[in-house]
């Protein structure tokens, strides 16, 4: 019976795995072929590679595209994280009828969609950029801002606070820590798990983003990754293996992320601190 | 207490101050030209880096006028162009704009009334008589002249001359046929040689659009925005022939462009009846050299229906911003006024434009290997005068997704008056 | 107020000795307070700047309509005109049917996925965490590209189910009404999937394992224990999925624009294409635009408060 629990729990996990991964590898198959193979599915790797990074490299600059990615969604990252956090916390310890309130409407921020607010919140850029250059319109600052405060992860870290053993704060007050020495030593350090998942996903969201980037950069060498591969795809006639070179590499830093972060997951790290 | 607001204030000012500084970091390292107040440098977006882009790139060498100013060119996709501009000028924010932008001919009327302080006027700067008379009626709004028309959307029927031969037929038989006789020899085609005639996408009509264009009909009235779908005899003929296509079993059905690209590229199809633009992908396949050929777009058979048509093609705006006038100066010595512009244009990029004192030159009269030694561009260009004249308006593609269900229906067998009343019902429902 | 915190603390000690250092005893109730607000106080500003003021400039728009910056208030024509507007109600039935199939499809899968991997004797754990997770970073273009091949005519899917004797005609899947939605729904599950994992995975490292020990002695199977255990205890991520995974349903776009763009004629269009058609694709009012956009904001707020409800967090 066990065994037999045992080899379905794996047949099913592998045959899961194949079809999450399959689009994966033609991606990276995709990447050693001519455009031609390519728009026609082909599955079999082939000897364009090298062919395929050279003229990537020496039509697009890439690696500014990279950085600048890796500076907006490391930053918005940290920012999210620190942020959200504190706030799911201050709503979910120290809860009280008006914080309810004030987090039943923040929750709303997130129900609409992103192109309905574009234009007033362009227009709100658009008219500090004067003033305020470095988080003004073609600034990375601006990409940051809107992106970095999210009721998303609030409602992520006070979901997850509600499962935080509540003794563990009043001990931390007890011991003579203060309220926000609880949250750095206690809370934190308790929710590694927590933030890692959240790294993870604010991490890919942030580079991914593609609609307010595009809108609101407007020089080349600010460009991030997304913006630069829309472009390869903008030619009458694309050539989809460099496309796909380009999208392969865009690709790993998050795959990357969530394999470093994915450590942090081991059952029943609770019972450890608890203990 | 203090120390909470200290350690909080501490953390997140440096992470702000971080995120500060290194955007002004990137900004002092930019060119600093996409401040449009700054008048030594004027902006332009394109798209396609070996059309439109290089065009551009060959128009800031050929430039002959004495402006002192940069032209700094920004590649974007046409989409993103699209996004950014509405964004932008729905806003009332010129800042970030560009001074000069490319607008594809079925958007420009979208784009002139629906900011209609957005543009500066091009009449007292470019003769509109030296442009194809139907450029001239898309790129003007309300007795002004708002765009100075580029690349011609000439729209061709490109054909495997092995396959035709292999069917029995030579070029002299495709060339100005009717789309019926295009059907009839497209079943030959595949019984000789089991090669679909061409592609269609049923989510984008194209196809119908270049039909209803060589009888000079349009999805809307002269007005640019009554819908004129039901009634419309020609857009009833172009539905008609697109079924019968279907019904021949001669397409391949293809649903995204790089399927559409790849079904010629592969050989899969005899020929592929689209814009000129189509023409580098086409040689993209270099072990295809000789056997194309390029004839003149069959016809609806109607009377009144000529063998010319069109696709795409964009003209050049200039924004009213700062540094207008050297955006219109720019324009004027380029594109507006320079014949041996469109000659290297031609040349090196194959991007045909619509200026017609072009067309004498020498490069126009160039034989090309791939199409058998065709004087692919001469021929193109005199199709390009021939096209009709249509008012494209304001709703080309809200009209066209909506068209795209009514042609389902009648492919599935409903009756085609019932078909394109419904859907003029929908469209004046949607269009207030 | 004293007397309610003592109340509220699980630790029965008089108040006095709760506090070692005796200038925090007078404040310490009353300085808390506050100083829970200073938590939640960035976030409440930045979000009201950056999320709420467009969100009122946009809801204004809603009452406006006409070309670009030539907007007008019409009052509620906007919102009488959806009801009258087939593309809308073609979008707003599809986003419905992905939303009421997908959703729970995707968070069930999710679910079980991670407990599995959960597992701590399970072996090859990560790469298949990273397996399943992978969908979700895999570009749109290559994923496109890729689906449209699987189920083309001539595709994977149709010759297999044709070798297997399943069928005995090919199915044009992406031209065919009902099947291009079921396309759309396998491939946003496909997708989004994993991402839902990770917030189970990390929520899972917070339940406590003696639990499981505990109740493993008393004889419950595996799968008592996930019932009795694991969805209890994680309730409140369950609760947090399907919200989000239901805003981000309702919202969804890519997937759609990239397969089938919304195609065949408007059998799979979303809200949000509508949306983004609206805005960008047609001569643009941006006015009607946030009256649809709207729509979603009513739908969510409709369906997040049921959510709510049954997970019966407002006590």
């Amino acid at each position: 019976m066990k065994k037999l629990q045992r080899i379905f729990i794996y047949t099913f996990l592998s045959l899961a795995a194949i079809v999450s991964i399959f689009p994966f590898l033609w991606m990276l198959v995709s990447i050693t072929n001519k455009s031609v193979d390519v728009t026609q599915g082909r599955l079999l790797p082939g000897t364009h590679l090298i062919e395929n990074m050279k003229t990537l490299f020496a039509t697009v600059d890439i690696v500014p595209a990279l950085i600048n990615s890796a500076i907006i969604a490391i930053i918005t990252t940290i920012l999210t994280l620190l942020l959200a956090s504190l706030a799911g916390y201050g709503f979910e310890i120290h809860r009280s009828r008006g914080k309810d309130i004030v987090f039943t409407i923040l929750l709303l921020s997130m129900m609409i969609p992103f192109a309905a607010i574009m234009v007033p919140l362009y227009r709100m850029f658009g008219s500090i950029s004067d003033t305020a250059p470095f988080i003004g319109i073609d600034s990375l600052g601006a990409v940051i801002l809107p992106t970095a405060t999210t009721a998303f992860f609030i409602f992520f870290f006070r979901q997850n606070t509600k499962m935080f053993p509540k003794d563990l704060v009043e001990a931390g007050r007890i011991d003579g820590l203060s309220e926000i020495g609880v949250f750095f030593r206690i809370y934190m350090p308790t929710m590694k798990t927590t933030y890692a998942a959240a790294a993870i996903i604010s991490f890919m969201n942030s580079w991914n983003n593609y609609l307010w980037p595009l809108v609101i950069l407007q020089s080349p060498e600010k460009r991030t990754i997304p913006l630069l591969i829309s472009n390869l795809g903008s030619s009458y006639s694309p050539d989809y293996g460099v496309i796909m070179s380009a999208i392969v590499i865009a690709t790993l830093p998050t795959a990357l992320v969530f394999f470093l972060m994915q450590k942090h997951f081991v059952a029943g790290m609770m019972g450890s601190v608890k203990g | 207490m203090k120390k909470f607001y200290l350690m909080l204030l501490l953390v997140v000012g440096m992470v702000v101050l971080a995120a500060c500084s290194s955007g002004d970091e990137e900004a002092s390292g930019g060119s600093g030209s996409e401040g449009s107040s700054d008048l030594d440098t004027i902006t332009a977006w394109a798209w396609d880096p070996a059309f439109n882009i290089a065009a551009l790139e060959k128009a800031k060498e050929a430039y002959d006028g004495d402006g002192e100013y940069e032209v700094n060119v920004i590649e974007n996709a046409q989409d993103d162009i699209i996004q950014k501009l509405n964004t932008g000028l729905s806003s009332g924010t010129t800042n970030g704009m560009p001074n000069i932008v490319l607008i594809e001919d079925y958007r420009a009327q979208s784009f002139l009334q629906a900011y209609p302080d957005a543009f500066h006027p091009l009449t007292d700067v470019i003769s509109s008589d030296d442009f194809a008379d139907y450029k001239i009626a898309t790129t003007s709004y309300d007795g002004e002249q708002y765009g100075l028309p580029f690349d011609s959307g000439v729209a061709a029927l490109y054909v495997r001359t092995d396959y035709l031969e292999e069917a029995g037929y030579t070029v002299e038989d495709v060339t100005n046929i009717t789309w019926q006789e295009y059907i009839e020899i497209g079943k030959d085609v595949k019984e000789a040689t089991g090669k679909n005639m061409l592609t269609l996408d049923p989510n984008d009509l194209a196809q119908v659009r270049m039909m209803i264009q060589t009888n000079g009909s349009w999805y809307v009235d002269e007005d640019g925005s009554t819908p004129n779908l039901a009634g419309n005899e020609t857009l009833e003929k172009a539905f008609e022939t697109y079924k019968e296509m279907m019904d021949a079993d001669i397409a391949k059905i293809v649903s995204d462009w790089s399927q559409f690209v790849g079904a010629f590229n592969s050989g899969d199809v005899a020929s592929v009846p689209t814009g000129n633009w189509i023409t580098p992908s086409v040689k993209q396949a270099a072990d295809q050299s000789g056997n194309w050929a390029v004839v003149p777009m069959p016809r609806l058979d109607m009377d009144g229906a000529v063998n010319a048509s069109n696709l795409g093609g964009s003209s050049w705006y200039v924004l009213n911003v700062d540094g207008k006038e050297q955006a219109a100066d720019f324009l004027l010595n380029t594109f507006g006024s320079n014949p041996d512009l469109y000659q290297t244009l031609v040349k090196d990029i194959g991007a045909l434009g619509t200026y017609s004192p072009a067309a004498e030159g020498d490069a126009y009269a160039v034989e090309d290997e791939f199409f058998g030694g065709q004087q692919l561009i001469t021929d193109l260009s005199t199709w390009t005068d021939e096209i009709p004249g249509v008012n494209y308006g304001l709703h080309t593609y809200a009209i066209e997704d909506i068209l795209v269900t009514g042609m389902q229906d009648y492919l599935n067998g409903a009756e085609l008056t019932t078909v394109l009343e419904n859907v003029q019902g929908q469209a004046e429902a949607q269009l207030k | 107020m004293r007397e309610q915190s003592t109340k509220k603390g699980e630790l029965d000690l008089p108040v006095s000795l709760r506090y070692k250092e005796t200038k925090r005893q007078k404040t310490g109730v009353f300085f808390r307070r506050k100083v829970g607000w200073l938590f939640v106080i960035i976030s409440i500003i930045a979000i009201s700047i950056f999320n709420f003021y467009p969100m009122v400039q946009a809801f204004l728009l809603s009452f406006q309509s006409g070309m670009g910056a030539n907007l007008e208030y019409v009052g509620f024509d906007n919102w009488q005109r959806l009801f009258g507007d087939p593309t809308f109600i073609a979008a707003l039935t599809n986003t419905s049917i992905y939303l009421l199939i997908q959703v729970p499809l995707m968070i069930v899968l999710a679910l079980f996925f991670s407990v599995l991997l959960n597992d701590p004797k399970l072996k090859f754990k990560g790469f298949f965490r990273i397996a399943i997770f992978l969908p979700c970073v895999t570009s749109l273009v290559a994923y496109s590209v890729v689906f449209k091949y699987l189920f083309g005519i001539d595709g994977i899917i149709n010759q297999f189910l044709l070798n297997f004797g399943f069928i005995s005609q090919t199915i044009n899947f992406l031209a065919d009404p009902f099947w291009a939605k079921v396309v759309i729904i396998l491939a946003i599950t496909w997708r989004w999937t994993g991402y839902n994992m990770i917030f189970y995975l990390a929520a899972l490292q917070n339940v406590d394992k003696s639990i499981y020990e505990a109740a493993r002695i008393d004889g419950a199977n595996s799968i008592q224990q996930f019932f009795q255990i694991t969805v209890p205890m994680l309730k409140p991520i369950i609760l947090f999925t399907s919200i989000t995974s239901t805003i981000g349903t309702l919202q969804i776009f890519d997937e759609i624009v990239n397969i089938t763009n919304g195609g065949p004629g408007n059998a799979t269009i979303s809200i949000s294409q509508y949306i983004y058609n609206l805005s960008f694709e047609y001569t643009p009012d941006f006015g009607y635009a946030s009256t649809v956009s709207y729509v979603i904001v009513i739908l969510v707020v409709i369906l997040s408060i049921i959510q709510f409800r049954v997970a019966g967090e407002k006590k």
